[in-house]
């Protein structure tokens, strides 16, 4: 339901969310916490998150009780054996997915992945893989963490200096490419800054360089002179520069307004009223596991304004699939189809990263997610089997087919169907009964109608 | 004023061929689809754009024979006039482009020589990134201007692509666009619906009106509220079922006959998306292939030179000849281009070096055909091959206002003059 921003009261917005007898806590909106804050979930953490209700689920996302670090440390060394010398990033690609089906702590993943979209790193121009693997790495380091250590530590290392053009910052010719991306995409944004900001902060990270793939500071290299950014003279460098951006109000309006789109809405923008009281602890703190846990855990989250008003993207929809029927598939030919829908991991489309929403649907790619759900649930190569949703519903003692078709549509869609959808549904269903073939088969095909159901592509 | 759901569908996909293919389309999402407004008319001239690989011998392909610096330049590789497919007394076709010759005579063809830029750049990456980008310095550039064309077509939420790729090296950098995701189409196979789902949604159908959303809004005579996000999906999966459904149909009708040729099965391809009728204003094709690409003749040529001429020339006649049949010819525009063209001496390997400027193909119904421009003079090089006369962006610009009507500023970023090759 589309919400007026302007009419909405952020107090009652942002206030926890207290279940209660209008408004109360079910699998409907514990599946809507679990794609928004991870990739969808399984039956399992649908029944704890039933039982714990919202406040203690949100902190179990945030904070899991598992062993991340040592899933984290694995993968980190696995990336850390790439081949050093190629620019491609498909086996990267590949990991990060591998990380994305099998992390207990999804929020972090799906957190990098936000960075990811907001720091892109484009690749018109060339830079190595391991470069792209160290800034993934860092920015995942980061991702609940600081905004300013954050921001810091990515403009201070190779991947986004050479992106952004930043490679060579000389003294003599500092990099005004650098210098404007950083104000235009990172921080202060479009119409926050002049042209004589973008000298001052091309002056600011001079004697940043990167050297055979690695980052370094040549003292020599640096303008140590006065320059003026953003209203601040001084002897600034890149460190001051990072916090002078960050001081703007601009810079954490901005990132309040996409991360309120990447876990809220992004049907109607958010009003400045309605921000407001976030961009101003935002702005104070920098904590973004702060942040995300205001917004996870918020009245406004948990109402119309917010359910289904997201399309997911096709890492979303994939993993999704993929983490409800509690299995990992094969992640290179994975990575490939999603790179066709247009989410090619590692090689966001430019320095704005993917505009998403109603951008990653069209006929064509509804015919690849169709195709891939298909892959994936009919039990075929490349993805060999490895998902078997009879087998899933059985385990959770859904030992029917009809019992089956039921708790799939809870697990896919948590049985909340439009009128257009329950129609075939249930005509399927019926169909499902009289069915004399392979149940494993059928349900198969029970499975790929849910996955391709119009509202299995919100999130 | 009440429409039927063939109206509705039509209006709410803007495709006609559509129609015919209602019949079979599930009636819980057409009668979603009847919510949704109509989308603008659409403007449905086509551009074909091919990338010719490697830096095409302008030179030995639209031949200056009678000019003696060229036989003086190329000992081995000069091609006598009486091989040539003449065009007038100076200058003639490669042998192998004899229905390049014959599309030229119908006045379907034009070749626009001399075109390139300023101090053309001769590594193949780099050149190719700029005839790809449309930026001199393409270092910066971040889409493709195609891309970009794309993304000026398109109008989110919109269930329809402006724009394919159809090969079979990955999708080049000249498609990449801030917000169109451009496919990559290999095999139209790609457009089939895997699964039972169609059948079940078809099993489904009904016949009645009853439940149609919009029935409210037309009693009152007022348009239809916007889409739910809901509503998109629901339109663009009625979209999807109604692609597939096209393309299956336009496989089958095809009757154009192609030469057993890779490139001539990829325009076949694109010849039957554009019968499919699915809105897809830009295709993208290449011959040549992967880096450095076929055309990149340093040695023993005139073989290789000669057979991708034909290879190249064949193809697009068969395709003029396919798209004439249903008289889609004056609807399709397809422009060949390569990264530069060759030093006008030979280099003593029977081979030819990287040059500069080159002759570009434009064929089509409204093409004003005949060479246009004039042949660079052989005694006035730049890097060794033929000085540039025509900024290769006037082209793309021309393309851009005046046959697919897309403000060829928005594209290019600034503004070009026109050249002359389009029927009015």
């Amino acid at each position: 339901m589309p919400l007026d921003t302007e009419k909405t009261d952020p107090a009652w917005a942002w206030a926890a969310y207290q279940p209660d007898a209008q408004r109360p806590w079910d699998l409907r909106l514990a599946g809507h916490l679990y794609r928004r804050a991870g990739f969808g979930a399984s039956w399992p953490q649908l029944q704890q998150a039933l039982r714990e209700g919202p406040a203690k689920t949100v902190e179990r996302l945030l904070r899991p009780t598992e062993d991340v670090a040592a899933l984290n440390r694995l993968h980190d060394e696995f990336e850390g054996a790439m081949d050093p010398e190629s620019e491609s990033t498909d086996t990267l690609r590949a990991w990060w997915l591998r990380r994305m089906m099998e992390t207990p702590h999804p929020l972090l993943e799906k957190m990098t992945l936000f960075w990811h979209n907001h720091l892109a790193i484009p690749r018109n121009r060339a830079v190595h893989g391991l470069s792209v693997a160290k800034h993934l790495q860092l920015v995942r380091s980061h991702a609940l963490g600081k905004h300013d250590q954050l921001l810091d530590a990515a403009v201070h290392d190779s991947a986004m200096l050479v992106a952004l053009g930043g490679k060579v910052n000389r003294k003599a010719q500092p990099s005004l490419d650098f210098a404007r991306a950083f104000l235009e995409e990172l921080t202060v944004g479009p119409g926050h800054y002049s042209e004589s900001d973008v000298q001052g902060v091309a002056r600011a990270f001079t004697g940043l360089m990167v050297v055979r793939h690695r980052f370094r500071f040549v003292e020599r290299e640096h303008d140590d002179g006065p320059k003026k950014i953003l209203g601040r003279q001084g002897p600034w460098n890149g460190h001051d520069a990072v916090k002078i951006a960050l001081a703007q109000p601009s810079t954490a309006r901005r990132v309040v307004a996409k991360l309120y789109r990447w876990l809220i809405s992004e049907t109607e923008p958010p009003s400045d009223t309605l921000l407001a009281p976030l961009v101003e602890a935002f702005a104070n703190d920098y904590d973004i596991s702060g942040l995300v846990g205001t917004m996870l855990r918020s009245n406004l989250f948990y109402s119309q304004a917010a359910y289904r008003q997201r399309i997911k993207s096709p890492v979303e929809f994939a993993v999704g699939i993929v983490r409800a029927m509690e299995t990992l598939v094969s992640a290179e030919p994975l990575g490939h189809e999603l790179a066709e829908m247009g989410q090619d991991l590692c090689h966001p489309p430019t320095l704005k990263g993917w505009a998403g929403g109603t951008c990653w649907l069209t006929d064509a790619t509804w015919i690849r997610r169709n195709n891939l759900a298909w892959a994936m649930l009919s039990g075929a190569e490349p993805y060999a089997g490895k998902l078997d949703p009879w087998a899933v519903a059985r385990k959770h003692g859904f030992g029917t087919l009809v019992k089956a078709g039921r708790f799939l549509a809870d697990l896919f869609l948590q049985g909340d169907l439009s009128a257009a959808s329950r129609e075939p549904w249930e005509r399927a269903i019926a169909q499902v009964e009289a069915a004399k073939g392979n149940p494993s088969t059928t349900v198969r095909t029970l499975a790929h109608l849910a996955a391709t159901l119009p509202e299995f592509q919100l999130a | 004023m009440v429409l039927s759901r063939r109206d509705f569908l039509k209006q709410s996909i803007g495709s006609s061929a559509l129609v015919s293919a209602s019949a079979s389309l599930p009636c819980f999402l057409a009668r979603t689809a009847a919510a949704v407004p109509s989308q603008v008319p659409r403007d449905d001239t086509i551009l074909v754009v091919v990338q010719l690989a490697g830096g095409n011998d302008g030179l030995n392909t639209v031949v200056p024979f009678r000019d003696d610096l060229y036989a003086k330049n190329r000992p081995t590789l000069c091609l006598s006039g009486e091989k040539l497919h003449k065009i007038d007394g100076d200058f003639g076709f490669h042998p192998q482009l004899k229905a390049f010759y014959k599309l030229y005579q119908e006045g379907l063809l034009a070749v626009l020589q001399g075109v390139g830029y300023p101090n053309p750049n001769q590594d193949h990456p780099h050149a190719m990134r700029v005839w790809q980008s449309s930026h001199i310095k393409p270092d910066a550039s971040q889409t493709g201007w195609l891309g970009r064309a794309a993304d000026q077509i398109y109008h989110p939420p919109s269930a329809r692509v402006p724009a394919v790729y159809v090969g079979q090296i990955p999708k080049p950098f000249t498609m990449r666009a801030e917000r169109a995701i451009v496919p990559w189409v290999r095999s139209l196979d790609q457009y089939g619906l895997k699964g039972s789902v169609g059948e079940i949604r078809s099993a489904a159908s009904d016949d009645s009106d009853q439940g149609r959303p919009s029935s409210r809004h037309e009693a009152a005579g007022s348009p239809p509220p916007p889409d739910t996000l809901l509503q998109f999906v629901q339109r663009v999966a009625v979209a999807a079922q109604a692609t597939s459904q096209q393309v299956e149909a336009a496989a089958k009708a095809s009757r154009g006959e192609y030469p057993r040729l890779q490139f001539a099965q990829t325009l076949r391809t694109i010849a039957q998306l554009i019968r499919a009728d699915l809105g897809i204003r830009i295709f993208y094709a290449e011959l040549g292939g992967e880096e450095p690409g076929g055309f990149d003749t340093h040695a023993g040529q005139a073989l290789n030179h000669g057979a991708l001429l034909e290879q190249l020339s064949e193809s697009v006649a068969a395709l003029a000849n396919d798209l004439k049949q249903d008289k889609l010819l004056d609807r399709v525009i397809l422009m060949t281009f390569s990264e530069f063209g060759r030093t006008v001496a030979e280099n003593g390997r029977r081979g030819t070096d990287h040059g500069s400027a080159q002759p570009l193909f434009v064929m089509g119904g409204k093409v004003r055909g005949g060479l246009i421009g004039k042949h660079p003079p052989l005694d006035d090089l730049e890097g060794n091959g033929q000085r540039a006369h025509t900024d290769f962006r006037r082209v793309y610009a021309t393309l851009l206002d005046d046959w697919l009507k897309i403000d060829s500023r928005s594209v290019l970023g600034e503004k070009f003059r026109r050249v002359d090759f389009l029927r009015t």
